[in-house]
């Protein structure tokens, strides 16, 4: 081990940043509260909303009819994908200028790693800082950043003075940093996990060190270890260039819901068409390694099941769903059906069948 | 209802009965077992609405007459966890049933024999009389190739097939196919095909014998009751086509290999643990006089062994799930095995040299 090893990762996620690009363009949806979605008569969801909005509680991914009740006044735009992807471009070349460890997230969301650059005198905050005048200048909307040794680290720093905010967390800072933040600001921790941590007294990673790792993967599996590693601000995770799909999935909800089963499998065939289409494209890195099946039912409540495979047939798919089904036995308003996918091994065996 | 009934005698039946009921439910009425006390009689019934399995145990003294549902799990827990010589006196008293057994004392809440499903009956259409010993012989030598929670559903169980003295098993999970045939008395010519779901089978398996008595199987449109002893067995049949077992045997095999059943399944067990702990992939490498066998993992550990065999020919490449091999070579019981083989993308039949009853196929792995 040698100190070089001292990261600098810079996470930058822009604000709001459908939002944002449609406020650009048209200055009068600014201070007023503005989403991107799928319209409420047809069942569309919130992708993404601005800051006036966010004051109504409002969220993504929250049905619009929904956010259409906690704000009246809410005005709903259907998004233009092929706008954001230009404005995504020309963030992801202004990061590029400064270096090529880039790990893109989304559109709007990217890791790089500044370790070792010369630009700047080679400081993180002054690169950091530049970008982001960089992108309100060149690009018109604006990104806050977090700069820190590690991802981790980095992906809550650049929430921590969001909106048009920048942090800076140090190495010599990153103890009492960590130490003090709630467990639910960690990644992967979510409403179930907390409660279970709450349930143990833990409330902040200074909480959880208090616990080994023998306790903590027993009582969460893998993902006790990570715990562990991340209260004490231990992330290796490398910024990762080129990034491999986990998994790839087609989703629709319906504009009315599917009463029965029945109504579910017929749907099936048309979705899988698709999803085989999508698929092709990663075929050559990827490979099928299971069959996950989604459905979200009239009342919000939503199950997946899954199993792995290296082929899923139809078949496969109706059994998964009418498992899925069973679990709710209501009317479907959405289903989603999704590969999940491994890198492809030419070395790896694959075993003759007998009988198809 | 009142009875009583020796721990001895109770706890081999209640056993069996209760091993039939599920875990998990989704009918409350179903965790429970079903208890009728008439005369010198105590029937008991455990059912999961696919399988059904009823036992009879003879009383000393003559019941109070009745019926009702107890919890299966927690009787057999209480029952066995009583000392080996223990009486055990059950007693309905109102809706629930009073165990006594020296000073200990259970309370068990019940459920209404009325609520009790009975596995449906349909017509029967034959019977056929078969040794116990051998109807279990075959479960146990073809068994473990059945499927499990295959989407193909018929594959998750045993084509039973009867023809003119004959009873044959067979089971695929679609990598491999096992089968084995019996000689028995049809009394005439016979044609009929079925299919038992694996929980039919495996719970029938534990109820055989291994003496010289029978079993009475009866076979209906929808199911297949067995008549064993004091056990009834029921089970439902899987409606579905069973692919054709006789076109998967290879025919065109013309490479021999013959080799010492024990020293073989040795040679794969230790060469095993370093194969994919996924794949189970292992190479076998056959030149005159020798196999040589092959595995590595993805942490590129290795492992390598030859074994002197009875081979001539040309040298042949070829690689398998070492646990379809494993399963094979632990239920033969010839000393000496001998495999078939054509090349190394075609299947492999495997038979015990001194039981030509049964067979197994086993699909190579590409490596």
């Amino acid at each position: 081990m040698t100190d070089t090893l001292v990261r600098k990762i810079i996470h930058c996620d822009c604000d709001c940043f459908f939002a944002a690009v449609e406020m650009r363009d048209d200055p009068s949806l600014s201070n007023i509260p503005l989403a991107i979605g799928g319209s409420s008569d047809r069942r569309g969801v919130i992708s993404t909303c601005n800051y006036p909005a966010r004051k109504f509680g409002i969220h993504s991914a929250m049905a619009t009819a929904h956010a259409m009740k906690l704000c009246p006044s809410l005005t709903v735009i259907p998004g233009n994908m092929e706008k954001y992807r230009q404005a995504s471009a020309a963030i992801m070349a202004i990061y590029a200028d400064y270096t090529d460890q880039i790990e893109p997230l989304s559109l709007d969301e990217a890791y790089l790693d500044v370790t070792g650059s010369t630009l700047k005198d080679g400081s993180a905050t002054l690169i950091a800082q530049e970008i982001r005048q960089r992108v309100v200048e060149q690009v018109g909307i604006t990104i806050s950043a977090g700069v820190a040794p590690n991802k981790f680290v980095a992906k809550i720093a650049s929430d921590w003075h969001k909106p048009d905010g920048l942090c800076v967390i140090t190495p010599n800072q990153l103890e009492a940093f960590v130490l003090q933040l709630p467990v639910k600001k960690i990644y992967g921790v979510g409403k179930v996990t907390t409660a279970k941590l709450l349930q143990m007294g833990i409330e902040t990673c200074a909480d959880l060190r208090t616990f080994s790792m023998a306790q903590l993967v027993d009582r969460f599996g893998r993902f006790g270890k990570r715990l562990y590693e991340l209260s004490r601000g231990i992330d290796d995770r490398p910024v990762r260039t080129s990034r491999e799909r986990k998994s790839i999935s087609v989703e629709h909800t319906f504009a009315t819901d599917l009463p029965d089963l029945a109504c579910c499998l017929e749907k099936l065939p048309v979705m899988l068409t698709e999803l085989a289409q999508r698929f092709e494209k990663h075929a050559e890195q990827r490979e099928v390694a299971g069959a996950v099946i989604k459905l979200k039912f009239s009342d919000f409540t939503q199950t997946t099941v899954e199993q792995s495979a290296s082929e899923c047939p139809l078949a496969l798919y109706q059994h998964l769903c009418q498992e899925a089904w069973f679990r709710g036995k209501k009317a479907v308003r959405l289903i989603g059906v999704g590969y999940r996918l491994q890198p492809k091994n030419s070395q790896q065996a694959v075993q003759l069948t007998l009988i198809d | 209802m009142k009875f009583v009934i020796s721990r001895e005698a109770l706890i081999k039946p209640l056993q069996l009965v209760a091993g039939v009921v599920e875990r998990r439910q989704t009918l409350p009425v179903l965790s429970n077992i079903l208890l009728v006390a008439e005369g010198d009689q105590l029937s008991m019934t455990g059912t999961d609405l696919e399988v059904e399995l009823v036992g009879r145990v003879q009383l000393d003294e003559p019941a109070e007459a009745g019926s009702i549902t107890v919890p299966a799990r927690k009787l057999m827990d209480i029952c066995k966890s009583l000392p080996d010589s223990a009486q055990i006196e059950l007693t309905l008293t109102g809706q629930k049933m009073v165990i006594k057994a020296g000073r200990s004392r259970f309370t068990l809440s019940t459920l209404p024999a009325a609520e009790f499903p009975n596995v449906e009956d349909s017509p029967e259409s034959f019977e056929l009389n078969v040794l116990q010993s051998q109807l279990r012989h075959l479960i146990d030598q073809t068994g473990f190739s059945m499927a499990q929670q295959d989407v193909r559903y018929y594959l998750n169980g045993m084509l039973l097939e009867i023809t003119e003295n004959s009873l044959r098993a067979v089971s695929t999970d679609g990598h491999r196919l096992a089968t084995s045939v019996a000689e028995v008395d049809t009394k005439g010519p016979a044609n009929h095909q079925f299919i038992v779901p694996r929980k039919g089978i495996l719970e029938l398996a534990r109820l055989l014998q291994s003496g010289d008595e029978q079993v009475k199987l009866v076979v209906g449109a929808n199911h297949i009751r067995a008549h064993a002893g004091d056990f009834t067995f029921t089970s439902k049949l899987v409606d579905g086509k069973f692919p054709d077992y006789q076109r998967v045997i290879p025919q065109g095999g013309d490479k021999f290999m013959l080799g010492t059943r024990q020293e073989l399944r040795q040679v794969f067990s230790r060469i095993a643990i370093l194969s994919n702990e996924k794949y189970r992939g292992v190479r076998l490498s056959l030149t005159n006089g020798y196999l040589q066998v092959m595995a590595n993992n993805p942490e590129q550990e290795e492992a390598e062994e030859t074994v002197a065999v009875d081979y001539e020919g040309d040298t042949l490449e070829i690689g398998f799930n070492v646990n379809y091999l494993l399963d094979v070579l632990s239920i033969v019981s010839s000393e000496v095995v001998r495999f078939t083989l054509a090349d190394s993308n075609s299947s492999a039949l495997i038979e015990g040299l001194d039981d030509a009853n049964s067979l197994y196929v086993v699909m190579p792995m590409r490596m």
